[in-house]
């Protein structure tokens, strides 16, 4: 079952300290990223801080919280249902 | 299939939402003719016994103000969910014009919560379009997000609502355009500035669009979400503004908050004092009734952008100096537009 899926790298990208929806979506994430680990994916969920210059480096300016799946930003200022993200990880890991 | 018609009900039902809303907010206004204020005139207040007051204040204030307030959080809600925010990230940095346009008109409409303020602000200054566009962006955002908007233009009137956008802005887009020339802005500004190629930058934003019933949803959400974070303390400020409708004496507004004077002192105030957002409306609108002048309403609105939590934020990316400057200029243009306004409207 485990054939041929790629990593899937979730950056949860938000001010620090997070900021409450920032914190909510982590939290769906996480959530998600856990059942899909069980499911046999793999799933890596990470913090990034929207005001680094790192993150604007790389993004450009964008609106917390925002998510990005393998560096490439698909939300972005608000907080998606777990339905939605789980979709878009296994779209990822194809 | 089954799901589809899940989806299209979810949808419609929705609609039906936000029609209701809708509908409510023009029929009230039209077959009522229902004002959204509150119509107790601080004369009526003395009567309550001092823990009464509160409790009237409140009661007053909420049977009819809640058609308003549902409509503004959920407009504010939807108006975030469906501004595309993606051109942020796409035009920011083009050019200066496009920086100054963007930070003035489009990204204040993102700002209603104020912790996409800071981050908003770091990341205009951070991409080619520079300190004056975000400057711009950090003094716009208080006085031109949809909440305020519609609260200031229901609860006070539309003609202080447009008023304080123009001079917001004029404002806003002054201090940017100082800023960016002085030596200590443009100091701040290489310090900051990240080189970003989109042709060789590893990342990029591709955002997806869900489907139209997740995107109400959340919407919604994100409208409740405000009221969540808003009203408590919009609540604890009423019952404030209750005590200051119900015990200050008219004479003292009216001594001290019109003339010259009054623009003075409204614009010092109205700052530093941190009222949480929309209480600065409502306690502008007990103050204008117990006779301040239209004149120190004005610079008491405009007088949020430099309050001091947003300060002490800013300071920590760009420091004092530059903190202190656009305080300064903002200060300094909302005594002067209060003058202004006071002298056209002869209401000084």
């Amino acid at each position: 079952m485990v054939t041929n899926m790629k990593e899937v790298k979730v950056e949860v990208i938000g001010p620090e300290p997070a900021c409450v929806r920032c914190q909510t979506a982590k939290k769906i994430v996480e959530k998600t990223a856990e059942r899909l680990r069980q499911a046999g994916m793999s799933v890596k969920v990470e913090r990034a801080n929207i005001i680094s210059k790192e993150v604007v480096g790389k993004y450009g300016v964008l609106v917390s919280p925002a998510i990005a799946i393998n560096s490439v930003v698909k939300i972005m200022g608000r907080v998606p249902a777990e339905e939605e993200i789980e979709r878009l990880m296994r779209e990822a890991a194809k | 299939m089954h799901e589809k018609t899940v989806r299209k009900l979810k949808t419609i039902l929705l609609l039906l939402f936000v029609f209701f809303v809708v509908g409510m907010l023009i029929y009230s206004r039209i077959a009522l003719a229902l004002s959204f204020t509150p119509t107790t005139t601080p004369e009526d207040f003395s009567k309550y016994v001092w823990y009464e007051v509160p409790f009237y204040y409140l009661w007053d204030y909420f049977s009819h103000a809640w058609i308003c307030l549902l409509f503004a959080f959920t407009a504010a809600g939807l108006v975030y969910e469906f501004m595309p925010k993606e051109i942020i990230t796409k035009y920011m940095g083009s050019s200066k014009l496009a920086g100054y346009a963007l930070g003035a008109g489009l990204a204040p409409f993102f700002t209603v919560c104020s912790c996409t303020m800071v981050p908003l602000f770091a990341g205009i200054l951070y991409t080619g379009a520079g300190i004056g566009p975000a400057i711009t962006f950090l003094l716009m955002a208080p006085a031109a997000n949809i909440l305020t908007i519609l609260i200031t233009g229901e609860f006070l009137s539309w003609e202080i609502a447009i008023v304080r956008i123009i001079t917001s802005l004029a404002t806003a887009v002054i201090a940017g355009v100082i800023i960016s020339k002085t030596s200590w802005g443009k100091t701040i500004e290489k310090e900051h500035r990240v080189n970003r190629n989109p042709s060789t930058a590893q990342g990029s934003v591709e955002i997806v669009k869900p489907p139209l019933d997740e995107r109400l949803v959340s919407a919604l959400k994100f409208g409740g979400f405000l009221a969540k974070q808003i009203l408590p303390y919009f609540i604890v400020g009423l019952v404030v503004v209750g005590y200051v409708t119900a015990y200050t004496p008219q004479n003292l507004v009216q001594g001290y908050l019109t003339g010259i004077t009054g623009v003075l002192l409204a614009s010092v105030i109205g700052g530093p004092l941190y009222t949480p957002t929309l209480v600065e409306v409502v306690l502008g609108r007990s103050l204008f009734q117990l006779g301040m002048s239209k004149a120190a309403l004005l610079s008491w609105l405009m007088g949020q952008p430099y309050d001091i939590p947003n300060m002490v934020a800013v300071s920590r990316i760009v420091r004092w100096k530059v903190v202190l400057t656009y305080a300064l200029i903002a200060w300094a243009c909302s005594v002067t537009f209060g003058l202004l306004y006071g002298i056209i409207t002869a209401s000084l």
